[in-house]
């Protein structure tokens, strides 16, 4: 039992940095029909771009992941929606999608080449300590802070897309852009808003998973997979779904690791994503998408 | 006194298909002016026109006295110049009453405003009073996808009259809309052009509907006005007849 509390606090843990990634995965999705299959190099990059900022320039930890969330924002933000998107989007979205697959790859290459093909240690501003949280169940600080401020953002992303007048203009952007843009609302600047949510809750996602992980070129290969995953067991059309999907594949998974095998771990984002396919297309929480006539 | 819409002349080509031709007419303040003509006589394409969701090849659209002929939609809007579509177009999944809000041109103001300002953006009285006015109180809080086809319809025709829009075009507001709904929104229209001197061009098929409507109809036939004149004249006009029957 005690071992079952300790296992779902690390699963709520690596599920909420999942969740992240899920998240933007959505976001995209509804807003721009970009299925971004670059997504988990979109949360392996930030990371290298902390590192170049406090080995190679030799600047502080916290400015450095302030540069690493900036250069983001920026690069897989900004760029992203108008070197890569921009051009292509009104070719369809099978164009688009081929061309994510191809930024991953460049993405991953790259580091691979101009940084290192080896894991590198990353630093955590996470105290390296364990509390026991009832007799018998110790959890590391870490783990409980990855929580934490993985749920801070999510928290904060909700209140903004619905608490919000201009997250309701994004949500009216997603649900019918041509009214949306008779209305007046600003839909391009909408559509660049959730490219950078998606940048920032990367770059977040990256800074909180790396130290666990180690931060190498490669990284991206399971956290794509899972944040599409994820998106999809949740349900692609909703930011609640990828939350649910994101959590319930980072549970699972350390279930498995425990009580199977760790060598089933990586099976289980696929059982899932293909039972889920099977017996409720549209997600756990997703609702058929309704397409306009 | 100048017209609230004045349309002069208006042309619009599609390649070599003369879609509508050289169309004039101006409707003024309280006017509820119908405009109906076979499928295909270039209704849609003359409202399009009007709202600039197209360019007319040729003529003139104003507004008050304003020229407005190539402003965008979301520049008309602002003027107060707002439609309802033939295919219902609210957004589902946020509820009755926010979709009145956005309607409500809430997108103005500072950035900041955006972000930390009330939700309803100061617009949630004259939301509630237009859900109470058209019949919705109850459904406000309902998201607009579960309304049924006919709320759908109402509230749609709602939002073209939050914040005291000017002129109001109305896209076959009857198309699908079952018979004692029907009435319903029939009369609310018109309760809302008595109180308020608002001011529609409607395009519509259902005769009943607009005879019992409008103040005005014109006739569009293969893009040119061939009748214009109250409901009785117009019902009946040889040419309409002959351009409703067919040769």
């Amino acid at each position: 039992m005690t071992d079952l509390l300790q296992l779902l606090i690390a699963g709520l843990a690596t599920g909420a940095i999942y969740a992240l990634a899920a998240i933007g995965f959505t976001l995209l999705w509804q807003t721009s029909q970009t299925i971004n299959f670059a997504q988990g190099e979109f949360v392996m990059v930030p990371a290298f771009f902390a590192l170049i900022a406090m080995k190679t320039l030799g600047l502080p930890l916290i400015v450095s992941l302030a540069v690493a969330v900036l250069a983001s924002l920026l690069l897989l933000g900004v760029a992203f929606r108008y070197v890569v998107v921009g051009p292509l989007l009104q070719r369809g979205v099978l164009p688009l999608v081929i061309s994510t697959i191809a930024l991953g790859i460049i993405l991953k290459e790259s580091v691979k080449d101009f940084y290192s093909a080896e894991a590198q240690v990353f630093p955590t501003l996470l105290p390296d300590r364990n509390v026991t949280l009832l007799p018998g169940v110790t959890v590391s600080l870490a783990q409980i802070g990855v929580l934490v401020v993985a749920l801070l953002a999510i928290g904060l992303l909700q209140w903004f897309l619905a608490g919000t007048r201009t997250g309701r203009q994004m949500q009216a952007t997603a649900q019918n852009p041509t009214v949306a843009r008779i209305l007046g609302v600003p839909v391009e600047r909408m559509i660049l808003y959730t490219f950078l949510i998606n940048a920032g809750l990367a770059a977040v996602a990256s800074i909180l998973i790396s130290p666990i992980y180690l931060a190498k070129f490669s990284n991206g290969e399971t956290l794509g997979l899972v944040a599409f995953a994820a998106a999809i067991v949740g349900g692609f059309n909703q930011v609640r779904g990828a939350i649910v999907g994101g959590l319930l594949i980072g549970v699972l998974d350390n279930l498995a690791a425990a009580y199977v095998s760790t060598a089933y771990r990586q099976a289980v984002p696929l059982v899932l994503l293909v039972l889920v396919i099977l017996f409720r297309p549209q997600g756990l929480l997703g609702r058929r998408e309704e397409r306009a006539v | 006194m100048t017209a609230r819409l004045e349309v002069r002349a208006l042309s619009k080509a599609f390649g070599g298909v003369q879609a509508v031709r050289e169309v004039s007419f101006d409707v003024h303040e309280g006017e509820i002016l119908g405009v109906i003509g076979p499928n295909g006589s270039g209704k849609s394409t003359l409202f399009n026109c009007i709202l600039g969701q197209l360019a007319p090849t040729r003529g003139t659209v104003a507004v008050d006295g304003r020229e407005v002929t190539g402003l965008r939609p979301s520049q008309l809007n602002r003027l107060g110049v707002s439609r309802t579509f033939q295919l219902l177009q609210v957004f589902p999944r946020l509820t009755a009453r926010e979709n009145l809000i956005l309607a409500g041109q809430e997108h103005r103001g500072s950035r900041l405003g955006r972000l930390f300002g009330p939700r309803d953006a100061g617009l949630g009285a004259e939301a509630d009073r237009m859900l109470d006015f058209f019949r919705l109180g109850t459904l406000a809080h309902e998201t607009a996808g579960n309304l049924s086809y006919g709320q759908q319809k109402l509230l749609d025709a709602a939002m073209a009259f939050m914040s005291g829009s000017r002129l109001v075009l109305l896209d076959e507001p009857a198309g699908g809309v079952n018979p004692t709904m029907l009435a319903g929104l029939r009369e609310r229209l018109a309760a809302i052009n008595r109180e308020a001197r608002a001011t529609f061009v409607v395009i519509e098929h259902n005769m009943e509907f607009v005879m019992a409507l409008c103040t005005r109809l014109i006739v569009l036939a293969e893009g040119r006005i061939i009748a214009e004149g109250t409901p009785v004249e117009v019902r009946a006009d040889p040419a309409v007849i002959e351009a409703y029957l067919g040769h």
